[in-house]
């Protein structure tokens, strides 16, 4: 640790921003080296800002921290002004807490949230000193592990782990862990610990698997080429959330990041299957915990970290069953202690005016609206049940409130998408326009701003999407300047995605394992911190796909047929394949499905995994 | 109609000088996330703290001299107001119940001068060579006997310009030497730098230029400040 200090300490006060290379927040943990016998070095693909917004890390650092002979760390990737003096002085990458290097560590974990992280993989691999194929890593540790949800479909990253961790992994992290520290006295190699791993629910291990192709280059199948080792792998489910591990405070960090406060997970799943969405499929089922325990975890974390903001964190808070009381009992705490309480992801439909004025009596900031499609017809292809009726209504009591913001969310390419769609978007930016011109002129807001984006649709595994060709570039062009030109106030602004990103998330969420290699060699040409506009290099990943020989429209523009055998297809997220074939069918005839708590639709779920709605479930 | 929320105003308020430590990991933690940092351990430490008024009211908080990233300091100012009369050990072991590494108070007091006057500022410096310091010492010493020292200072740019201008300052008349000595390959230097509002100069404005002149890259500087002065040269209470 010291020399790793010393030498970081020389470098800090010429970087941006050294706060975030040092350790020593509040409530980081540290523990005595000689009292732990497995270490786990947590990574995030991604700069510490970004990171440390994310709530899946906090839990399990928290959970793991809680065995007192397990010390679980923080790594986050460095930017590349620090990368790169890393690099110059021979400093591994090493771990917040103690600074010592990772590659020392017994374990490995990396959270996959997004695609355009992948390459951040490789490069803190190779800054930790290790080679980044899995088989080019022949000791038993480091053994590097992977979860989060972009697992779902690990194989274009198969080549870099040593095993997945599949769905949720309160637990199974925990069974991973004992297991090693059971085995780590008999001195037994990777392979035989692979072994004994494969055996527990949820731990999939890729280079226990053979991938076959067909003579078209799709997948023909993905088996197990050793004894004992599961046909599929079924993802993990935390059944009863509201007993679950939930950490009482976080590293409270120096600097600001994206998401700078406590955060309160309500609920996990999503009762309302947007067809577009992967994690309202493979958060499945929908649970909630109690009001009394959100609460008392509120509570907690603002006692204990400080923090003068709250945030409910779900996919869709108002869809708690008593989202009014659990609004009640938190706002009585929070305004008594001073503290801001924040709902993000609020549905349209949900928002009444009591809801609405417990949001504004602090900060009248903006309202975020994602309506995802311009009209009815589209909306219902994709299942957003919302109507144009409800998004006016909301605005309409927005506006009486005074709010002078309005931001719209839009998805450009959407299956069965017409021109008329896309002007749909346009439109309803003017609509909402024309109803703050018409808001009486002493309560309305001075100004008022619509912005409107689009971003382009990416298709997803596990969702009813999974079939679906993203559409071409030059599609997606022509339908931004369509917006663009019908586009007449100048109280509406309009942003769209860049292109090439777009693509690329959209090979890299279905790929196979042919898709290593394109990785490997984008990341050798330098590409690092895709997702940030300033570093993405789309001319070095043009060349890293030709160079590989693979053809990019095969992955992002094929329509896949119902009987094809998916890259994922071995890996089985409980919603069955028959309901996303089924949704598949009506979204093209823009039929919709109820949601979860009107009755259920039959996903395939059923009532073993503790899911408020699952009870009695129907098979369709 | 939305009414500010601390309508219930607590007029009645008892005024902290806080001096704390921001020195180790801490000292990398940049003005503005002191600011956080230290109100939410305020808020931890469940010392009452006063409120300003208003749509959106805060906690008050002042720091009335800013200390530079990278520098340690046992010395530094933190002004608060409180709603409740709580004796200063008291306020100060409250504070220290939460604190991050490196980050810790010593004393607390009522306020006797106004933050208008602090002048000065006292500064430590260890330049940790690559050989013997004793070379560097003769260097310091013609360094500081020049006529001038011309530093470029950026200016804000002027009306109608986006470019911001570099005018060349003078910075000899303001640098008070209190020691300088050679300890094998470190330099040691005991400075003392004008503070405050009205003009400040930062110790590593004078070790760069310093370190031009000798033409030499010291493996690192560890910089400590040691006092805070107020115009009539006592210490700032």
């Amino acid at each position: 640790m010291k020399e790793i200090q010393q030498k970081i300490e020389k470098l800090l006060l010429k970087i941006q921003r050294p706060a975030r290379y040092i350790g020593g927040e509040l409530g980081q943990v540290v523990k005595d080296k000689s009292q732990v016998n497995v270490r786990f070095a947590f990574c995030f693909p991604d700069v510490y800002d970004v990171g440390m917004s994310h709530l899946g890390m906090k839990i399990l650092y928290g959970l793991k921290n809680s065995r007192p002979n397990w010390w679980c760390e923080r790594v986050f990737m460095p930017e590349k002004d620090f990368g790169q003096k890393m690099r110059e002085n021979d400093i591994p990458l090493y771990a917040l807490e103690s600074l010592d290097p990772i590659r020392d560590f017994d374990f490995i974990g990396f959270t996959l949230q997004y695609e355009l992280s992948y390459t951040n993989v490789l490069e803190m691999l190779d800054l930790a000193g290790l080679p980044v194929h899995s088989r080019d890593r022949h000791e038993l540790t480091p053994i590097v592990v992977g979860g989060g949800p972009c697992v779902c479909d690990p194989e274009p990253m198969a080549d870099f782990f040593d095993l997945f961790i599949i769905g949720e992994g309160e637990e199974v992290n925990c069974e991973l862990m004992e297991l090693y520290e059971r085995m780590k006295p008999s001195h037994l190699s990777k392979e035989e610990f692979l072994r004994e791993a494969a055996k527990i629910d949820g731990i999939y291990v890729p280079s226990f698997y053979d991938v076959s192709y067909n003579e078209d280059g799709t997948v023909e199948s993905v088996k197990p080429n050793r004894e004992g080792v599961p046909e599929t792998v079924k993802k993990r489910v935390i059944t009863d959330l509201e007993h679950s591990y939930y950490p009482e405070s976080f590293v409270v960090p120096f600097t600001s990041i994206v998401h700078d406060r406590a955060v309160v997970e309500v609920l996990r799943g999503c009762i309302r299957g947007c067809r577009f969405c992967q994690a309202g499929f493979i958060y499945r089922p929908f649970r909630e915990k109690s009001i009394g325990t959100i609460e008392h975890q509120t509570k907690c974390l603002c006692e204990q970290t400080g923090y003068e903001q709250v945030s409910l964190s779900s996919l869709s808070t108002s869809d708690h069953p008593q989202i009014e009381t659990l609004l009640d009992t938190l706002a009585g705490y929070t305004d008594s202690e001073n503290i801001n309480l924040s709902l993000p992801s609020l549905r349209i439909d949900k928002f009444s005016e009591e809801l609405l004025e417990k949001i504004a009596s602090v900060r009248k900031s903006g309202l975020t609206f994602a309506p995802e499609a311009g009209t009815q017809h589209l909306r219902d292809v994709i299942n957003k049940n919302i109507t144009e009726d409800e998004i006016m209504h909301t605005c309409k009591m927005a506006f009486e409130a005074g709010y002078g913001t309005v931001k719209l969310y839009f998805m450009l390419g959407l299956p069965e998408e017409t021109d008329e769609d896309v002007l749909g978007i346009a439109d309803l930016a003017h609509k909402v326009v024309d109803l703050y011109y018409s808001t009486p002129r002493e309560v309305r807001a001075s100004s008022i701003q619509v912005s409107v984006s689009t971003a382009t649709f990416v298709p997803k595994p596990f969702t009813p999407f999974e079939f679906e060709p993203q559409a071409m570039p030059e599609d997606i062009e022509r339908k931004q300047k369509l917006i663009i030109d019908a586009i007449k106030s100048k109280k509406i602004r309009f942003s769209y995605h860049q292109q090439p990103v777009s693509m690329l998330e959209a090979v890299l969420a279905r790929g196979d394992r042919r898709i290593c290699d394109v990785i490997y060699t984008a990341w050798k040409k330098g590409c690092t911190l895709d997702s940030w506009d300033e570093h993405f290099r789309p001319d070095l990943w043009d060349e890293a796909f030709t160079e590989c020989g693979i053809d990019r429209e095969f992955y992002a523009n094929r329509r896949r047929g119902y009987d094809e055998v998916m890259p994922w297809s071995h890996l089985d997220y409980l919603v069955s394949r028959e309901f996303l074939i089924r949704e598949n069918k009506k979204a093209h005839e823009a039929v919709t499905t109820r949601n979860c708590a009107e009755g259920c639709s039959g996903c395939g779920i059923g009532s073993g995994y503790g899911g408020t709605y699952c009870k009695g479930t129907q098979h369709l | 109609m939305l009414m500010p929320k601390n309508q219930n105003l607590i007029v009645e308020r008892w005024d902290y000088r806080l001096t704390f430590a921001k020195e180790g990991r801490a000292r990398y933690i940049s003005h503005l996330d002191l600011m956080r940092t230290m109100q939410r351990a305020i808020k931890r430490a469940k010392v009452p703290i006063w409120y300003t008024q208003g749509f959106n009211p805060h906690a008050y908080l002042m720091f009335p001299l800013a200390l530079p990233l990278g520098t340690d300091s046992r010395i530094e100012i933190l002004d608060v107001a409180l709603t409740e009369d709580i004796p200063f050990d008291k306020v100060v072991e409250m504070l220290n119940s939460s604190m991050p590494e490196g980050l810790y108070f010593v004393n607390a007091a009522r306020p006797v001068m106004k933050h208008t006057e602090i002048a000065a500022a006292e500064y430590d410096i260890a330049a940790e060579l690559s050989s013997s310091a004793d070379e560097m010492l003769a260097k310091w010493e013609g360094f500081i006997s020049q006529d001038e020292i011309l530093i470029e200072k950026r200016t804000k740019p002027k009306k109608g310009r986006k470019q911001p201008g570099v005018k060349l300052i003078d910075i000899k008349p303001h640098i008070t030497v209190v020691s300088a000595e050679a300890d094998g390959n470190i330099l040691h230097l005991k400075l003392r730098l004008p503070a405050g509002g009205e003009f400040n100069l930062n110790t590593s404005v004078v070790t760069d230029a310093f370190f031009a002149y000798a033409e030499c890259e010291p493996e690192q500087i560890y910089t400590t400040r040691t006092k805070i002065l107020a115009v009539n040269g006592a210490d700032f209470v």
